[in-house]
Parts: structure tokens; C-alpha cells; sequence
């Protein structure tokens, strides 16, 4: 029974076994396998064509060749700066849902507001940056520039927006970042088949866009206001594992996404003037290419970077381990924005959030009391959420998707659509295409109709069962949520700084104060801003707030000690000749300072006092800040920093945990010891004698320190050294002052070395290197004769020969060391192979490669055993640096109307890029953009990393390389554009919008292309049609006037081309003394007066140089979208109302056509005799009266007479009758005969038919017999 | 507005070259100040004039200004162009004065530079073009600056104070040099050298030649020394001979030494003998100095390793020539393109 239920064996037909079986069978044969085929029948495997082969084998070289890329040199730095991950999508769809969700699986933290970037650790090797972004244009471009990887979000229940199409064209417009989609409100979907329509359509859609296969992510449904943990999970480790193509742009350009921004400002400089340029300070990872100080910079608009100082990383990677996974306490995030991170480092401080005054009594009370208003709280944001996902359901069911006239011009272009929210009242650009339209509709329909509970919970299959119940229960969501959430103490953090950025206008009531106390308010206050007040100070760190008591009370028991440790560091930074500002991190607290001084206890006992005061300062200091005090000055040694590191063990009680902020304490005393080991470090003399000095022009003190004679004279006196330098030979020829006396031996003999016949080093010595081969390949057997040739052994080894009885270990090491010399051999032996046999193999891409790797691996050793103070200097600042820039003169408004949901961006310039000339382009209007675009109308270009408005000039290149202006872009075709603004490379991509303000009907983008060329000049020329009236015409000749205002100007147009407006060619000859301009010219035919004579020349046009950046940052808050930049001739005359005035000759008017009067024809005498008769014309003259003589007489008849004539006339008459009569009968006659004699030959005919038929049968019957008797034979023919 | 990258501002005569040069590849606008000013004769000097316009002339959208006295020039470079050229250099300083700047610039052209300069060939200050065609060249194709237009041809040999010389001059178009790792200079395989005379005796070559082996034989025995008499319209307008000296290395580098007869009306006499004799002293001085470039090029070869791309490039000097002007070269290079070298002592 089972064993019929059994499988029957199969025989393999592919893989290892079948293949080997095959071989056997085939030796069996003695076939041999494949690889002999061509053994078995060489002529199948003969060249049959060499040009065939030929092409054969240029087609498999082509094919090997297009896979290279041109190799450039590797530039990763080896701790790569975070990756900027973009979550872009329309609003409503999920993206804060996302961030938080992401955040949450990479951290277990969660943020219930995200203002800016959020820098996670995601892995042992890579951290993220994730930004928020939102259908801003201005953010869109920035966002576009810097992203790493872009999540795409889509809400599925609506389809795309037209914000998607938007990005993706400016992507792929600066450089394509990896892009990723994720498919949203999956849930809204209430049938399985209708959901997987939709996903299918929505990914080939977005495929033709980034590319086949490219990856969609979908998230199903939302638990909770939030997506499901194990697609949030999935979806990190995607982002965690992503590899990333380098960006031309990102690669060559260092750039910062700035997290962090402080105002430096001098408060009094606030006070006295609000609007005054400030000084600011931006912080972020520095990314792309290495940053050089004091290079430019591009914010809202160019700045050169005052300062530029690395801080340590404030989310560092983990150190290296072997663990497989995160530590808990590795998993952090820094969001300084948002009020994340806890620690925040500047260049000479460090501030720890404690999160608040009562930060510490807060977690052990008020657990309950304050339950009620944080669900309050934290259930703010996550109504939001579900507010999104509630309107999904509410919209599908009441979609007003009216079937829309789509105009299919062939091109695939998607039709905005205005939805408008029923319940929040949005207005949705939804993108639609043609072929969608109908499949929408459908499955509306199928909506309507199968609307049943039991399809809805069907559509989540994938969901467990629990989910599927909390699916239906939408109402409780919120109250859920709401509970579920627990609010963390790390959200109190943000609110400082909220505080901290309006702080700056409080001062105003302070006047009255004492400066001390203003200080300690300040430093309260506005916590995080630097106090700049003396420039020695500035390397001190000073402690900004514990409060302001306990400030006050510190700063004064401190007072002596404090002046005294500044004095001292005032001595020492002035001692080090190098400029660069001393760097020092967080180690010490300010009473540690002190101990540096003084004792241990004292330290502790001003720990205690600080901790006391804490709790009893009275004013709630929502950020209050720990400024953390370093001084490392030379004096203090490395037992010094031991102490710090006892005492900082102390200050671990200190109650300050925050979650995830503890990673700065833990190298604390490392970083002390750098500090200092960094300051020990000498410089090198060379280096410190080019760099040191400074030849900047100095005139104030060489007009100081001349005396003066009465007051009106001044000695010239005779000028210092400088001076002369200042002014000497510019030559670069080296002149010895004291020359050797090459006749002497010995010196002679000091460059004799450096001859090839001179003594060379050890290693490169001929005779040396002939020995060492010797040596090696001293041994060898001839094999032929089988004798065995001995090298000479080293002397070492002939002692060791003799000893080798007495001591094994000895033995040993001689076995080891013979060893280790065969094993040398070898290894030589096969370098030689190898270089010999790879030789032929390696290809110029090889060598190529080699030698990039070369380079980069030189690039990576030189500055590998240097630290970062020193390397910075000569590389500038790498990659992946956490940085802190410096920029002064920034408008105020970028610091008052500071909205930290808008990215910055700061893009490092390149060398002349910050310069501006005309740029030339080449430009497309997009396909999907409705209008044409006009020259010499104003339009927003974003080309490198700026954003601009200029005004271009559209031209088209004839075939003779002139540039040829055109009004308007080209509808379907390229053509060029040229702006007056800076400077980008070539080739760089550029976009093109019409406006940046608020939300504009349809797709935004006007156009796209590449920079071709740059230049300070341009060619381009419009048609300009001279025109001229002959005045006096001779046979060829013509006087032309009206062309030209004087004989100078003909005289510089002489020879050039003219033509009538009937098309006579002609040339300008000279010009005319008569009427001013009027000139002579000759025609190749004769003119009329009537003719209009032209030129055509070509005038060179102008670029207004016009340039605006588009300052959407410097907008106030909530206004940002809202920039407009010059308005377009149009717009201006629309917006008052001014008409066009046209042309009067470009009117149309009444055609009055007037009767046209011809002449006649006149044929000279001479042609119309050589004509033919036939053309010759035929005007006869009318006959004239015949003359007299030949007037014939009239005849007049008698009566008789003409009675005659009638009878005459009368019986002609009847004899013509009677002879037709006559002639009728005959006829009939003639035709009744005819007949008759018909009939008769018939018959004739007939009878001898008869006749001929009975001879024939006669005659043939005669014949058959005769053929008869002839068969019979003569036998019966005698018979 | 747009930005203008901000100026510079510097005082003194001393280097303009180089800073001319530098904010014309950097595209960073130059004020120089008090030139000359406390000279009896203040202002710019013809041939700096000259190299002004020399500038102008190769590049699209210059803005120069030089005030009533010439004490104060305001340089904003515009793009370097190329194209073909031709620029009378005036004859106070030789052609390689000019020769050196289009060394550091002519790669960074739009269009191929090809060029004609006419002035003064050889004289006792600058380096002359045989040295520069013998030593420069073959260092900048050590950047990658190569093909068959790179080339530097002496059509004409012009001698102070009359000149009269004409130089050819071309080179392609690199947007990116190699770097360079120079840092063995190998050992001196050959000298070759060029003995030219115009106007003077053909004899006079042949007596430089013979006085110069007498001392580099003692070292090396592959030496060649070509005679270069020019003669007619070729031989410029002036009198005068001269003899540059290249030594070339196992590792493809060259050093040189030169020495050019006074100028006719100035100084006494020079016999050819002592002519050849101290330039092979000289150039056996250079030889003792050592490095991969020698003392004319050191700058040119640095400036090229800071305009390369960001790798790292590795050359080895001599001591600094005494004219400290790459010690403050590289300072200059610090202000302008932000780009610091490391430095290190050998020995």
C-alpha cells in the first residue's frame, strides 16, 4: 500500500551529480566532455571569417570596457560622517509618524516633537541623520542637496501628490541620491484585490520614475498612532544596511547640515541696536570634502567662515568590540534642536542638561499627579497622527474623483488635481495620469459596492489578530495612545531652547543692574550663548549658570583664585606662538578648577555648596546649564589629571543622568591628557618660519614711528629691512653668497656620491645586490647532469653547524632560520612569477586602479599618526568631524526668525565660486510644466547649492556657432540660457522654478539642464534688419538713403550684403557726399523707386546683471514659504492693471483693396516680326471703306424679271423634292435586294455545308477501309 | 548683489608675480599698495606693466587699476581664457620672468595657451628659457602636463639690453594635476648644457664648452654640451653668450646652473673661459644642495602640488633658495587658496 503512494525516482538533469554522470557516460563513449569539443571537431571551432572575428571580439572588449568606471582616488574618510536620511513626502502622510518610529526602533527613545535633524546610532558602523521635509520648495531643493537616502512617502489610499514628482525632478537634478519609496494608510484599503491593484500600480508608476526595481517599502497599518514595530524594524535595517553611490557634487564639495545654532552676538551690540548684524555659530557634521578655514560659504547667502573648530563628536560611534549588537547605552541621539542629546559641547565649554531646576525630585514625585496632564501632552502629537489616519477612511469613502478630460498628447505627463480635505480643510495637489483615471473610478465603484465588515478585516491578513480588533476600534485609539505613551523627562529638554532664542530682547529692562548681576542673568538666560566679552577670557571656559545664586555665591568665595588661574592663562596662549585656539572639552567642574590650586577638600566642599544651592534657587531656569570650567595650562602635569579623573569619579553621584547623555563622561580624562599632550607638542621649527611671520600690509606703524620736523616734514628715514624686502628684485634664481672652492678635493669629494659613478647606499649597490641574488639563488640542481650546486652559507650558519650537536634550541632556531630563508626564496620566486605572468594580463584600467589605490592609501598614511589638532591645519577639516563655524555679519532676521524646521544648509564654495559671471547653459523647459518661459523675465535658478533669482536670456545656436537670442524657451527642444550670478563648475545641474512662494497650481518645476560654459563675457546677438529707399536709380547703380545716420557709419558697412524686399542682392559700394548716410550701391538687376532696400545684422544684447538670493530663511517664522523676489513684467502689469500697449502698426485693420488697372500688352515691332504667325498678334484692322472706283453697283430687277426668278426658284424647289423622294425609295430598294440576295447566298452556303459533309463521310468510309485490308496484311489483300 | 570674494591686501613690490598669479587662480581680488613708494623713481617699473598686461591679455574680464603714481594697484582676476597670444615683454627683465608665471597658469586655461614672446632670452637675472625648456618642462610633466603641444621653442635669441629674442610657448589644458612623490632625486646620470653665442665669434661656444668639461669631467664622464650659434635676424639685437648647464638623474630630475655674459655697455668684459668654468661651479653647487627640483623651480613645483587635487604630494627640496620667496609663497598660498604644506627636515 505505501510503497505505490511513493514518489517514482526521477533522474537528475542538471546540477553537480548529472553533470558528473554525463561526464562518465562520455568517457565511457570516449567522447571526452565538453571541453575537448573543440579536440572532437576542430573545424566547427575554426575561424570561418576574421572580420567576423574581429567584430566578435571588439563587440566582447566594448562590453568588458563600458562595466569600468574611471577610477578615482578612494576619499572615504574611514569615520564617516552620519548619513543624511530625507523623509520626504506630502503633508498628512506620515513622515513625523515615521521619524518617530524610526527613532524609537533605533534608540528606544521617543520624541514626541522633532524640530530639525535627528542624529542617531544605528548601528556599529553607521549612524543617521534623519531630517524631516516637508512640500516647501526651498526645503525640497536644500534637502535634495545634501540627502544620502531619501524615504518617499506616498499615502496609498490618495496616490501621488504632486510633491513626489516635484522631488524626484529636483533628485535627479542635483545628483540622485538612493531613494526608497514607502507606502502609506495601507489600511485604508478595505479589499485585498483592490490594495494589491494599487500597490502594483503605484510601484511601476514610481519605478519609470527612479528606476526598475527600485524599492518600495510598505507599511500596512498603524498600532497605536504608529506603524507596526516588526515594518519599522525591517525598515531600519534597510536604511542600516544600505550602500551608497558617491555624488560628484557631495563628494567635491564639503557641506554641513547645520543641527545647532547659537548666537554670539555681543548682547550690548542687541541693546543698543536690535537690528545690528550678528554673529552666530552654527554646529554639525561636517560631510563631503574636507573644509578649509577661513574658506567661503554658502548659508542664505555667501559668508566667509570666520572661524571653523572641531568639537568632539557628540554621538559618537562605539568603540570598537566584538559584540555582534548595540550596547544600550551606545544607542544615541542627538537632537540639539529638538532638545535631545543632553550634552552639548562648544569650543571652550561643555553644557549638561539636567533637565530643569527640580529635574531630580521630579522622578521620584509626581508620578501621579502629573500622569493627567503629560497624557495631555504627549497625546497632542499623536492626535495628529490620528487625525491622519482617521480622514483616510472618512475620504475613500466620499473620493469627489470626477472623471477629468485628460489631454493625451503622448506624453505621460500626470494632471494636478485640487482635492480638498473634507475634515482639515487641505487642499491636496494629487498627480494623476491618464491611464489611472478610469482604474480610480473602478475601484471607487467597488468601494460603494462591497462594503462589508467582513472585507475590511480581510484586507489586513497579514495583521494578527489583536490588531485587527484595535483596526475596528478606531475611536478608543486616542485614548490608548494616549495612555500607552509614557512621556520622558528628556522632553522638558527642548524647552530651553525655546527660551534661549527671543532672550536676547529681555536685557532692555535690565539697564538698571549692576553688570555683574546682567552677566549671571544672562548667562542664565541665554545659557548657551558664548560670553565674549574679553578676548583672554575666551580660552578660559567659564561656568555659566548654577543658578544665580549660587553663582553669585561661587564666583565670589573663587574671586582671587579664579583672576589668578586667568592670569595664567593668559600667559600661556600668548607664549604659544601658534594662533590656534586652545581646545579644551569637558573634564572639570568650575570647583575642580580651583583644585587645581588648591586641596581636594576644598573641592569637595564647593561641590557640596553647588549642590545645595540647586534645589533652593528660587526662579525656575528651565535650561539651566552646567557650565563645565577647563583650564589646561602648562604648569599642570599628568598627576594633575589623575586627580581630575578622582574627583570627577566623586561628581558621578552627582544625580545629572539623563538617558543617553552619559557618553560624554566616559573619556573624560583621555580627552583632558590629548588637551594637554596636544599643547606640549613642539612645533617644527621649518614650519613655524613660513608660517609664523605675517606680511600683511602695515602702515600704521611706519607712519607712527617717523618723527616730525615742524610739524610739516618728515624724516625719510632710511627704511628697516622689512621695508627693503617689501620692495627688492622679484627673481627667482638662486645667487650663492660663498660658493665651495671646487677645486679642493674634500670638496670635491662631498658630491662625489651623487654621481652614478660615485659610492651608492647599501641596498642599491650593484655589487651588493649581484651578491644577494647569489645568495638566493645560489642553489640549484642541474637537472640534466643531476648535479647539485651549493650556495655559499653565511658564515653564521657554518658556527651554528659545528655547534649543532651541543645545543638543541640553537638547533632549533637554525632549522627555523633555514626555513624562514626557503620560505624567502619562494615567496621571491613567486613575485617574479607572478610579476612576469600578470604582465601581459594588466590593462591600463589596472594600472590605473593600482594607482589610485596608491594614492589613497598615501593620502590615508600621511596624516594617520597626527592628531586631528595638527592634521586639521593641513588638510583642512575632514569629513565626519563634528564642527562648529563661525560666521559674522549674518543678518539679525536669520537669528529672530530662527525656525528650527527649517534645515540649513551650509555648502562650501569652491576656489573662484564664489565669483560671478555670465554662466551659460544648456536648459529644457520640464515637459510637464504648462507655460513657456521668457527671456528677460526673472526666475529662480538652484544651481550648486544656491538658490537664486536672476534673469536669463534664452539663444539657440545656429549652425555658424552664433548665438542667436530667442524671445521664448522652445517647447519640446534644449536650448541655451545664460545668467549674469556666480560661478559653478561645468556641468553642474541646475534647476529652474518660476516662483518659491506658497503653493502654485501644477507642477513647479519650469525647467532643467546643465551648466556648459562659464565666462565674463557673452556672445549673444539679435537680428537687426536695416532699412534703406533708393533715391536715384541708374542701370545697376542705385543711391540708397535712410539706411544710415553718416558716411562713418556706411564706411563701416561697406561691402557688406543688402537685398530688396523682391529679392535683388546687392552690395554697399561708397558712400555718398549728398544726404548724410546715403551711400551708392550696386544691384544685380535695376531697381525700383518702390523698392525697400535691407540689411541684416546681428546686435549684441545685454544681461542685466541681476542677482538675488532667495532669502526664504531670513522670512519670519510660519512666512518662510511665502518669499517672492522680482516680479516678472507681467505680473507687474497685472497686479496695476496696466494694458499692454501695441504696436499701432501691428493693429489689425479694414483691408481696402483698390481696383487694379492694367496697360496693354505692347509688342515692339522688331519681336513681334521674329514671332511666328501663330503668336503674332492677329489685330486686324477693320476693314476700311472700299474705294469708290471698286464700290460695285447695286442690281435692281424688273418685275418680269424678277417673276422669272421666282418660278425658277419655285420648280427647283420641287425638282430637289421629288429627287430626295426618289432617292429614299431606292434606298428601301436597295436594301430589300440586298436582304433578298442574303437569304439566298444562305442557303447556297447551307446546301454545299450538306454537300461537302456527305462527300467527306463518303470519303472517309473509303479510307477505313483501305485501312482495314491494309492491316489485314497482303495475305488478305490477295484474298 | 553677488559677493565678491573679499581682497587681499598687501604692501610692496616684492613678489607681485607670484601674488598676481595666485589671486588669479584663487579668484580672489588684489590690492597692492605703496610700490615703490619711497623710491625716487615710484610706481610699477615697465616690465611689471608689461606682466600687467600680459595678464590682461590671457585672461576674460580683468579689472585692473593702477593709481596716478602706479604706487597702488587693485587686481580682480577674471577667467584664465588662453587662446593663441602675443605679448612684447619689455626688455628689462628676460623672457623667463613672464615664462614663469604662464608656467603656473597655462594649465588652467580654457582654451589651449599658445604663445609668443618676444624680449630678451637669457640674461643674468632671471632664469632663461634654456633652463626653463630643460628643467621646467620636464617637472611639469611630472603633473601630468603633457602631450605633443607641450612645448617651449626658442625661435629667436635675444640678449640684453637690445633683445630682439622671440619664444614659442604652448600647453594643453589640464583641469587636474597628478600628484607627485618626488622624494628620491636619484644619482646624476648625464649633464647636458647649451653654450649659445649671437652677435660675438662662433668660437666663443666652443671655448665655453671646452672650459666647462675641464671641471665636470673630473665627476662624470657623459657630458655633452651642445654649441647654439644663431646668426642673422635670429640672433636678436645685442651681442652676448652664455651657458646653462642640466644635470639629469637616475630619477628623471633636473638640475641646472646658467651664465650669461654681461650686457653690452655693462660691466667689463667676460672671457667665455670664465663663463664656463664658474657656471660648472654653479651648477655643482646646485648639485651639493641636492633635491628632486632645483633652486629655480622650487616654487613653481610647489605651487603645483597645492593646486592639485587633495592627495597627498611628496617633494624634496634643497634649502630654500635665499630669495625666501617660497618661504613666503607658501605663506601667501596659506591666505589665498587656504592650503598649508607640511614640512618636515631631512637628517
Amino acid at each position: 500500500m505505501e510503497t505505490k503512494d511513493q514518489k517514482k525516482h526521477r533522474k537528475k538533469n542538471s546540477g553537480p551529480k548529472a553533470e558528473k554522470k554525463r561526464k562518465r557516460h562520455l568517457q565511457d563513449l570516449q567522447l571526452g566532455d565538453e571541453e575537448d569539443a573543440r579536440k572532437r571537431n576542430p573545424k566547427a571551432f575554426a575561424v570561418q571569417s576574421a572580420v567576423r572575428m574581429a567584430r566578435s571580439f571588439h563587440r566582447t572588449q566594448d562590453l568588458k570596457t563600458k562595466k569600468h568606471h574611471i577610477p578615482v582616488v578612494d576619499r572615504t574618510p574611514l569615520e564617516p560622517p552620519p548619513i543624511v536620511v530625507v523623509v520626504m513626502g506630502p503633508p498628512k502622510v506620515g513622515k513625523s509618524t515615521l521619524i518617530q518610529c524610526l527613532i524609537r526602533n533605533f534608540t528606544r527613545q521617543k520624541l514626541t516633537e522633532i524640530r530639525g535633524p535627528v542624529t542617531i546610532v544605528s548601528g556599529k558602523k553607521r549612524r543617521l541623520t534623519i531630517i524631516e521635509c516637508g512640500c516647501d520648495i526651498n526645503v525640497m531643493i536644500d534637502l535634495a542637496k545634501v540627502a544620502d537616502l531619501v524615504l518617499m512617502l506616498i499615502d496609498a489610499s490618495f496616490g501621488f501628490e504632486m510633491e513626489t514628482f516635484e522631488f524626484l525632478n529636483i533628485c535627479q537634478v542635483h545628483g540622485f541620491p538612493k531613494i526608497m519609496g514607502v507606502l502609506t494608510h495601507l489600511d485604508s484599503f478595505k479589499y485585498n484585490k483592490q490594495l494589491k491593484k494599487t500597490k502594483k500600480r503605484l510601484k511601476h508608476r514610481f519605478w519609470t520614475e527612479v528606476y526598475p526595481g527600485a524599492k518600495l517599502f510598505y507599511l500596512s497599518g498603524m498600532v497605536h498612532g504608529e506603524y507596526q514595530n516588526q515594518e519599522i524594524h525591517n525598515l531600519g535595517r534597510f536604511i542600516t544596511v544600505m550602500k551608497f553611490r558617491p555624488l560628484t557634487w557631495q563628494t567635491s564639495h564639503p557641506y554641513i547640515l547645520v543641527d545647532r545654532m547659537e548666537d554670539l552676538t555681543n548682547p550690548e551690540d542687541i541693546r543698543t541696536n536690535i537690528k545690528c548684524d550678528r554673529k552666530v555659530s552654527l554646529y554639525g557634521y561636517l560631510r563631503g570634502a574636507h573644509l578649509k578655514n577661513r574658506s567661503q560659504i554658502h548659508m542664505p547667502g555667501d559668508f566667509a567662515v570666520s572661524d571653523v573648530s572641531f568639537l568632539p563628536d557628540p554621538c559618537a560611534l562605539p568603540e570598537q568590540q566584538k559584540k555582534r549588537c548595540l550596547n544600550e547605552k551606545e544607542k544615541l541621539v542627538y537632537a540639539p534642536l529638538s532638545g535631545v542629546g543632553g550634552v552639548l559641547y562648544d569650543k571652550d565649554a561643555v553644557y549638561v542638561d539636567l533637565g530643569g531646576s527640580h529635574g531630580f525630585q521630579e522622578s521620584d514625585e509626581a508620578r501621579p499627579t502629573h500622569e493627567l496632564v503629560q497624557s495631555l501632552i504627549s497625546t497632542h502629537s499623536t492626535i495628529d497622527a490620528k487625525m491622519a489616519s482617521s480622514r483616510v477612511t472618512l475620504f475613500s469613502d466620499s473620493k469627489p474623483l470626477g472623471s477629468e478630460d485628460i489631454d493625451n498628447q503622448g506624453l505621460w505627463m500626470p494632471k494636478e488635481e485640487k482635492q480638498m480635505d473634507l475634515k482639515t480643510g487641505r487642499v491636496r495637489r494629487k498627480a494623476i495620469f491618464g491611464d489611472e483615471e478610469d482604474e480610480s473610478g473602478d475601484s471607487d465603484d467597488e468601494n460603494d459596492e462591497e462594503m462589508s465588515e467582513g472585507d475590511s478585516l480581510e484586507n489586513s491578513s497579514s495583521d494578527d489578530e489583536t490588531e485587527k480588533e484595535e483596526d475596528a476600534e478606531m475611536a478608543d485609539k486616542e485614548y490608548m495612545t494616549g495612555k500607552g505613551v509614557k512621556r520622558q523627562r528628556l522632553e522638558e529638554m527642548e524647552e530651553d531652547v525655546e527660551v534661549d532664542l527671543p532672550a536676547f530682547a529681555d536685557s532692555d529692562d535690565d539697564l538698571e543692574r549692576s553688570s555683574e548681576e546682567e552677566e549671571a542673568e544672562e548667562a542664565d538666560e541665554s545659557s548657551e550663548e558664548e560670553d565674549s566679552a574679553s578676548e583672554g577670557e575666551r580660552d578660559i571656559l567659564e561656568s555659566k549658570a548654577v543658578g544665580e545664586g549660587s553663582k553669585a555665591g561661587l564666583s565670589d568665595s573663587l574671586n582671587p583664585e579664579k583672576s589668578l588661574t586667568m592670569k595664567k592663562a593668559i600667559l600661556t596662549t600668548s607664549d604659544s606662538g601658534h594662533c590656534t585656539a586652545e581646545e579644551a572639552f569637558a573634564s572639570e567642574d568650575e570647583s575642580e578648577e580651583s583644585s587645581s590650586l588648591s586641596t581636594e577638600g576644598e573641592d569637595s566642599e564647593n561641590e557640596e555648596v553647588t549642590r545645595k544651592k540647586i534645589p533652593e534657587s528660587s526662579q525656575v531656569v528651565s535650561g539651566q546649564k552646567l557650565g563645565l570650567e577647563n583650564l589646561i595650562n602648562e604648569t599642570s602635569d599628568v598627576e594633575d589629571l589623575l586627580r581630575e579623573e578622582e574627583s570627577y569619579k566623586e561628581e558621578n553621584k552627582f544625580p545629572t543622568e539623563t538617558s543617553g547623555a552619559l557618553k560624554w563622561k566616559e573619556d573624560l580624562s583621555r580627552k583632558a591628557a590629548e588637551a594637554f599632550l596636544r599643547q606640549q607638542q613642539a612645533t617644527p621649527n621649518l614650519r613655524k618660519l613660513i608660517y609664523g611671520t605675517v606680511t600683511e600690509d602695515n602702515e600704521e606703524d611706519d607712519d607712527d614711528t617717523r618723527e616730525e620736523i615742524g610739524g610739516l616734514f618728515r624724516v625719510s628715514q632710511p627704511a628697516r629691512e622689512c621695508k627693503h624686502k617689501a620692495d627688492s628684485l622679484d627673481c627667482s634664481r638662486f645667487h650663492v653668497e660663498a660658493p665651495h672652492d671646487w677645486d679642493l678635493e674634500e670638496v670635491m669629494n662631498s658630491i662625489r656620491d651623487c654621481f652614478v659613478t660615485g659610492k651608492w647606499e647599501e641596498d642599491k649597490d650593484a655589487a651588493k645586490i649581484l651578491a644577494e641574488d647569489e645568495e638566493l639563488y645560489g642553489d640549484f640542481e642541474d637537472l640534466e647532469t643531476g648535479d647539485v650546486h651549493k650556495g655559499k652559507s653565511g658564515p653564521d650558519t657554518q658556527i651554528e653547524d659545528v655547534e649543532e650537536e651541543v645545543k638543541e634550541e640553537i638547533d632549533r632556531s637554525t632549522e627555523e632560520s633555514a626555513k624562514k630563508k626557503h620560505l624567502d626564496k619562494k615567496r621571491k620566486l613567486k613575485e617574479m612569477f607572478d610579476a612576469e605572468y600578470d604582465e601581459g594580463e594588466s590593462t591600463y584600467f589596472d594600472d590605473l586602479k593600482g594607482e589610485m589605490q596608491k594614492q589613497a592609501q598615501l593620502n590615508r598614511a600621511e596624516f594617520e599618526d597626527q592628531d586631528d589638532e595638527a592634521r586639521v591645519q593641513y588638510e583642512g577639516f575632514r569629513p565626519g568631524m563634528y564642527v562648529r563655524i563661525e560666521i559674522e555679519n549674518v543678518p539679525c532676521e536669520f537669528v529672530l526668525n530662527f525656525d528650527p524646521h527649517y534645515p540649513i544648509i551650509l555648502g562650501g564654495l569652491g576656489n573662484s565660486e564664489g565669483n560671478v559671471g555670465y554662466v551659460q547653459m544648456r536648459l529644457k523647459k520640464h515637459r510637464w510644466y504648462k507655460k513657456i518661459l521668457k527671456s528677460r523675465d526673472p526666475i529662480i535658478f538652484s544651481v550648486g547649492w544656491r538658490r537664486f533669482q536672476t534673469i536669463p536670456l534664452y539663444y539657440i545656436e545656429d549652425h555658424n556657432g552664433r548665438q542667436r537670442l530667442l524671445k521664448y524657451t522652445p517647447q519640446h527642444m534644449h536650448c541655451g540660457a545664460t545668467f549674469w550670478g556666480p560661478i559653478t563648475p561645468q556641468g553642474t545641474g541646475f534647476l529652474a522654478v518660476q516662483s518659491v512662494s506658497g503653493v502654485m497650481p501644477d507642477f513647479r518645476i519650469a525647467a532643467t539642464g546643465v551648466v556648459l560654459d562659464l565666462d565674463k563675457s557673452i556672445k549673444i546677438v539679435k537680428k537687426l534688419k536695416l532699412t534703406g529707399f533708393p533715391f536715384k536709380i541708374f542701370k545697376n547703380t542705385s543711391f540708397i538713403k535712410g539706411m544710415f545716420n553718416s558716411a562713418l557709419e556706411v564706411a563701416k558697412f561697406e561691402g557688406a550684403v543688402i537685398r530688396t524686399v523682391s529679392g535683388i542682392r546687392g552690395q554697399i559700394k561708397k558712400a555718398l557726399r549728398a544726404p548724410e548716410g546715403a551711400f551708392r550701391a550696386s544691384f544685380e538687376d535695376k531697381l525700383l523707386m518702390s523698392d525697400i532696400v535691407f540689411m541684416r545684422t546681428w546686435y549684441p544684447v545685454s544681461i542685466p546683471a541681476f542677482y538675488n538670493p532667495v532669502t526664504s530663511l531670513l522670512k519670519p517664522v510660519g512666512e518662510k514659504d511665502t518669499w517672492s523676489g522680482m516680479r516678472t513684467t507681467g505680473q507687474l502689469r497685472l497686479a496695476h492693471g496696466v494694458k499692454l500697449k501695441p504696436n499701432k502698426d501691428s493693429l489689425y485693420k479694414p483691408i481696402m483693396r483698390q481696383k487694379k488697372h492694367f496697360n496693354s500688352l505692347h509688342i515692339p515691332k522688331a519681336l513681334q516680326k521674329a514671332l511666328p504667325f501663330k503668336n503674332k498678334p492677329k489685330t486686324q484692322a477693320k476693314a476700311g471703306k472700299v474705294p469708290k472706283d471698286r464700290l460695285r453697283p447695286a442690281v435692281v430687277r424688273e418685275p418680269h424679271e424678277r417673276k422669272i426668278l421666282a418660278l425658277l426658284d419655285a420648280l427647283s424647289t420641287v425638282h430637289s423634292q421629288k429627287m430626295k423622294k426618289a432617292k429614299v425609295q431606292q434606298h428601301l430598294h436597295n436594301k430589300e435586294h440586298f436582304k433578298a440576295k442574303q437569304k439566298e447566298e444562305e442557303e447556297k452556303l447551307k446546301r454545299q455545308k450538306d454537300l461537302r459533309k456527305k462527300l467527306f463521310r463518303i470519303q472517309g468510309q473509303k479510307e477505313r477501309r483501305n485501312q482495314k485490308s491494309s492491316l489485314k496484311g497482303p495475305e488478305e489483300q490477295s484474298k | 548683489m553677488a559677493t565678491q570674494a573679499h581682497s587681499l591686501s598687501y604692501a610692496g613690490c616684492n613678489f607681485l608675480r607670484q601674488r598676481l598669479v595666485l589671486s588669479t587662480l584663487s579668484g580672489r581680488p588684489v590690492k597692492i599698495r605703496k610700490i615703490r613708494a619711497r623710491d625716487d623713481n615710484p610706481g610699477l617699473r615697465d616690465f611689471e606693466a608689461s606682466f600687467i598686461r600680459l595678464l590682461d591679455k590671457i585672461t576674460n574680464g580683468s579689472r585692473i587699476e593702477i593709481n596716478q603714481t602706479g604706487t597702488t594697484l587693485y587686481y580682480q582676476p577674471g577667467l584664465l581664457y588662453g587662446g593663441s597670444v602675443e605679448h612684447d615683454c619689455s626688455v628689462l627683465r628676460s623672457i623667463g620672468y613672464y615664462l614663469e608665471s604662464l608656467l603656473c597658469l597655462a594649465p588652467f586655461m580654457k582654451h589651449p595657451l599658445r604663445i609668443v614672446l618676444r624680449g630678451v632670452t637669457n640674461d643674468q637675472t632671471d632664469p632663461s628659457v634654456d633652463v626653463l625648456k630643460a628643467t621646467a618642462l620636464p617637472l611639469l610633466k611630472q603633473f601630468g602636463i603633457d602631450g605633443e603641444s607641450f612645448e617651449l621653442k626658442i625661435v629667436r635669441r635675444g640678449m640684453p639690453p637690445g633683445g630682439g629674442g622671440e619664444v614659442f610657448f604652448s600647453c594643453p589644458v589640464r583641469k587636474v594635476l597628478k600628484p607627485i612623490q618626488l622624494t628620491d632625486p636619484g644619482k646624476i646620470k648625464r649633464i647636458r648644457g647649451m653654450a649659445y653665442s649671437v652677435r660675438v665669434s662662433p668660437q666663443m661656444a666652443n671655448r665655453i664648452v671646452d672650459s666647462a668639461r675641464s671641471i665636470l669631467n673630473k665627476f662624470i664622464p657623459d657630458i655633452y654640451i651642445y654649441t647654439d650659434h644663431m646668426k642673422g635676424v635670429n640672433s636678436g639685437k645685442s651681442p652676448g653668450f652664455g651657458l646653462s648647464l642640466v644635470a639629469e638623474t637616475t630619477n628623471g630630475t633636473f638640475l641646472s646652473a646658467e651664465l650669461a655674459s654681461n650686457p653690452q655697455g655693462q660691466g667689463t668684459a667676460v672671457l667665455p673661459e670664465d663663463v664656463g668654468r664658474n657656471c660648472a661651479r654653479l651648477l655643482l653647487e646646485e648639485i651639493y644642495r641636492g633635491g628632486c627640483v632645483d633652486s629655480t623651480n622650487q616654487s613653481l613645483a610647489l605651487l603645483l602640488m597645492t593646486l592639485g587635487q587633495q592627495d597627498v604630494s611628496k617633494v624634496l627640496l634643497g634649502p630654500l633658495s635665499p630669495y625666501t620667496n617660497d618661504i613666503f609663497k607658501l605663506m601667501e598660498m596659506s591666505e589665498f587658496l587656504e592650503i598649508r604644506g607640511q614640512l618636515k627636515d631631512k637628517e
